[in-house]
């Protein structure tokens, strides 16, 4: 009686034998990467670029806003560093990447760049010059979008350009 | 030449439409506020209409006829006090992101991104109307 079920399970796998053999055979007709879709290559610089400036955020808040700098500069950077959260999981719904394709997503940590600058004006002069630089990459990359992808890369970079005075107000209270 | 009722044209026209109703709603808010505020209103009043104008330029040199503005535009509400006008400024730049954002699906690719400058414009000023940034301008439910 025991055995039953190990005797069952081994018929079941000899059945799947062709099938998987089959499998082979159509897997290696296909051994060339299907081809990236316009778009993910676009869409995968834009993720890397927001979780650069997440990380960076979280970098500037753990760091020079938590250490000695004024405390409410955390809490004024607190709901820019959401808004890139939102961008970021916005982006990364909309990425579908085929397997076996060579479309490789940028790790997170940019290990040269991860410094934080000592002072608070420091390091919100970086957060501004980092907003500056990504809301440019992603007007830049709008012609290569497909138009609902451009629609959101608009808005985004948008958001990050608005996010300057704010940190230009941040500066001068720092 | 393009076509009157290709998708460009529409879009521009829309457009367009918000421009004008935005030109009309800032002389309206403008003359509630005093001081810095009626100051930041004359400076959007006059980007919009320098938006406005640039459009129509657009859409002629496209061989189209521009539509013309209404004699007057439903407010996005009551106008009575400072903080009502700031909520209808934000309610109109809100609009005008929305209105880009379209153009910037539609458009060719040097309009898309004339387009998206626009996007990023009407951001900055409902942002310096509202006091704080959102995560999408000109999506719908632009804040999450």
């Amino acid at each position: 009686v025991k055995a039953e079920p190990a005797r069952r399970a081994l018929l079941v796998a000899a059945a799947a034998l062709p099938l998987a053999a089959a499998g082979c055979r159509s897997i290696g007709a296909l051994a060339t990467p299907p081809a990236v879709a316009p778009g993910v290559r676009v869409l995968a610089r834009a993720i890397a670029g927001e979780q650069w400036l997440v990380h960076r955020y979280q970098a500037v808040i753990s760091g020079v806003a938590g250490r000695d700098g004024p405390r409410d500069l955390a809490g004024s950077l607190g709901p820019i560093l959401a808004e890139h959260r939102a961008h970021l999981a916005r982006l990364r719904a909309r990425l579908i990447v085929p397997a076996g394709s060579a479309v490789r997503l940028a790790g997170p940590v940019p290990a040269a760049g991860a410094v934080v600058p000592a002072s608070p004006a420091a390091a919100i002069a970086a957060l501004r010059a980092g907003e500056l630089r990504a809301s440019a990459d992603l007007l830049g990359a709008l012609a290569g979008a497909p138009p609902s992808l451009a629609q959101l890369l608009a808005s985004i970079s948008a958001s990050e350009a608005s996010h300057v005075p704010a940190l230009d107000r941040m500066g001068r209270a720092a | 030449v393009t076509r009157p009722g290709s998708s460009l044209i529409v879009a521009l026209q829309q457009v367009l439409a918000d421009e004008h109703a935005a030109v009309y709603a800032y002389g309206v808010i403008g003359a509630r506020l005093t001081g810095r505020a009626r100051a930041r209103a004359t400076d959007d009043w006059i980007a919009h209409q320098r938006a406005r104008d640039s459009l129509e330029a657009t859409l002629r040199a496209l061989g189209s006829r521009p539509a013309a503005a209404a004699v007057a535009y439903q407010m996005p509400g009551p106008i009575r006090t400072r903080r009502e006008a700031a909520s209808a400024a934000v309610a109109i730049e809100d609009r005008i992101a929305a209105a880009y954002l379209g153009l910037v699906g539609a458009a060719t690719a040097a309009l898309r991104e004339r387009a998206a400058l626009q996007v990023r414009a009407a951001a900055l000023r409902a942002a310096a109307w509202r006091g704080s940034t959102v995560a999408f301008p000109g999506l719908p439910g632009g804040d999450s």
